[in-house]
């Protein structure tokens, strides 16, 4: 049977304005938790490439106690060299932790430093991020190492904050989500009760099922799309803008280190339409189900 | 065209509507459906319309047996079964042609087809001139004629009426009954449940009537009640006018 894609049409944009206020409710939460969610995901793709920034900067530190010998000094000198994974080290002495110490320190901590109690380095960058663990374990309590330490815990608070930032956007986003649905769900039911006369003589002189139930279907469908669209403007914008802030001339800064590829930013809006029409198909055929007996 | 072969049918609260029915029905008969309300027209033509289906025996439209017919052949066997009930079911917020070419929209078929048969069909009914009117702007007559157009205007094999006169006045009646009649003539199976003995008295054609649910009487040539002067015509007399 050919269906009439004129008949659909006419009969979805009749619906879809005799319910205005209704639908215009539903493409909002629609678009608010779409939103939400296009947020959360460029969210996740930020910090995972800026994790990349952050860990190829890892720097483990092997500190040597200020009374070490020389002899211990150079043992771990030629034992980081020979080790594989550890791409590059560079050896501070202790006149030059001195010099560093005294641009990090404030005055007060700084006055009680002299040249002979400050410990010289090694400054060394593994070839991948998790060596940084393998160096601490392997030189930690060695004769003369004072300590080793690398900034784990710097970037694990900002991967943490990231992480729960990511998962209160998704709950709430959930939660709209759901309420989107819901309020689909009622624009449909209450499309089909003003249609009920309709859908009875369609009934009655022989339309199929899926032509009387097609109108209703395509209407919350195209409310989550509608929506959807919406959202996804909002999350190119929300890139443009944050793309905007972030610095070229300036790598180290969080924003630029987060930022995304074109082909990021097009796959969550992908993923935020594909969602925007599932909740509209999902909405539209359990009305169907519920309140369309045919 | 139609036939029962021993059909009941009980409603969920237990009331049996329809008894053991076994009616046969060729093609292009005429037959009124007659008894005192409640008596089970309506299931009748309900069951044929396949809106309610029966606890035992087995009914036949157009040459298939339609209570075991998968649900999604229903649509296709109501576009060869019209229907018109005592409440007309028009769409009050579309015009005369409207109405009528709605039921054939719904059913699929292309624009060039619903501009040649519509104004064809209302032509038929007589209300060519109020094809752009609203159902409310005319009488009941008028609205029960829009009504039959819709039913017809796909040329169903059948067509069932409800009490189609059951609210107009008598006159207007009886023009309801000449367009049946009319229809009928071309070549249209019409069946018409009715308790208004003056019609079927006036019309003449075969009486099949129900009484709490069983067929008491089955006469070719009948009037409402039983006439005095001919009786009661045997079964087999109306088997030997179809042969
Ligand atoms: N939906 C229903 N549920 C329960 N009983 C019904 C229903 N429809 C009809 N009946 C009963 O079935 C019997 C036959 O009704 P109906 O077929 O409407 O008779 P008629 O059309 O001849 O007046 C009546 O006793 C009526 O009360
Ligand atoms: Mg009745």
């Amino acid at each position: 049977m050919p269906l009439s894609a004129d008949y659909i049409a006419r009969e979805t944009a009749t619906n879809l304005w005799r319910n205005r206020l209704m639908t215009i409710a539903a493409v909002l939460t629609v678009a608010v938790s779409l939103a939400l969610v296009g947020a959360a995901l460029l969210l996740k793709q930020g910090a995972a490439n800026a994790e990349n920034y952050w860990q190829r900067g890892t720097q483990v530190t092997v500190w040597m106690k200020a009374s070490s010998s020389p002899s211990e000094s150079h043992a771990v000198g030629s034992e980081l060299k020979q080790l594989p994974y550890v791409h590059a080290c560079s050896y501070h002495s202790q006149l030059a932790d001195y010099r560093e110490a005294k641009t990090l320190l404030s005055p007060g901590e700084f006055q009680a430093l002299t040249v002979k109690t400050t410990p010289a380095s090694y400054r060394c960058t593994p070839n991948q991020p998790q060596y940084a663990q393998a160096v601490y374990n392997r030189f930690n309590g060695q004769p003369g190492v004072l300590k080793v330490s690398a900034p784990f815990s710097q970037i694990h608070t900002m991967e943490e904050t990231i992480t729960v930032l990511q998962w209160v956007f998704l709950s709430v986003a959930l939660v709209l989500l759901l309420s989107a649905g819901v309020l689909i769900l009622n624009t449909i039911r209450m499309a089909i009760f003003a249609r009920r006369r309709e859908v009875s003589v369609m009934k009655l002189v022989g339309a199929t099922n899926w032509f009387i139930r097609l109108p209703f279907m395509s209407e919350g469908l195209i409310q989550g799309l509608i929506g959807s669209i919406v959202a996804a403007a909002v999350v190119f914008g929300l890139h443009a803008l944050l793309n905007s802030l972030a610095n070229p001339n300036n790598p180290g800064t969080v924003l630029y280190q987060m930022r995304l590829s074109g082909w990021e930013l097009f796959g969550t809006d992908f993923v935020v339409v594909l969602i925007g029409v599932l909740i509209g198909s999902v909405g539209s055929a359990m009305a169907i189900r519920r309140f369309l007996d045919v | 065209m139609i036939r029962f072969d021993n059909v009941t049918k009980a409603y969920k609260n237990g009331t049996v509507a329809v008894r053991n029915v076994s009616l046969d029905i060729q093609k292009g008969e005429f037959v009124f459906l007659v008894g005192p309300s409640g008596s089970g027209k309506t299931t009748c033509i309900r069951m044929l319309l396949r809106e309610e289906l029966p606890d035992r025996g087995r009914i036949w439209v157009a040459g298939r047996e339609i209570i075991h017919m998968p649900k999604w052949r229903v649509p296709y066997l109501r576009r060869n079964v019209g229907c018109v009930f005592q409440d007309f079911r028009l769409l009050p917020n579309k015009t005369v042609f409207q109405n009528v070419a709605f039921a054939l929209e719904v059913i699929g078929r292309p624009k060039s087809v619903v501009e040649s048969q519509v104004p064809q069909v209302l032509d038929l009914v007589g209300l060519s001139k109020k094809r752009d009117n609203l159902p409310s702007e005319l009488s009941g007559g008028e609205q029960q004629r829009v009504a039959v157009a819709r039913a017809f205007v796909n040329r169903p094999l059948i067509l069932l009426a409800d009490e189609p006169t059951g609210n107009l006045d008598p006159g207007t009646s009886q023009g309801i009954m000449r367009l049946l009649d009319r229809i009928n003539r071309t070549g249209t199976t019409v069946v018409v449940a009715t308790h208004d003995a003056a019609l079927v008295d006036w019309m003449r054609r075969r009486v099949v009537e129900l009484d709490q649910g069983t067929i008491v009487r089955d006469q070719a040539r009948g009037v409402y009640g039983i006439d005095a002067n001919t009786g009661p015509v045997p079964r087999t007399e109306v088997g030997a006018r179809r042969s």
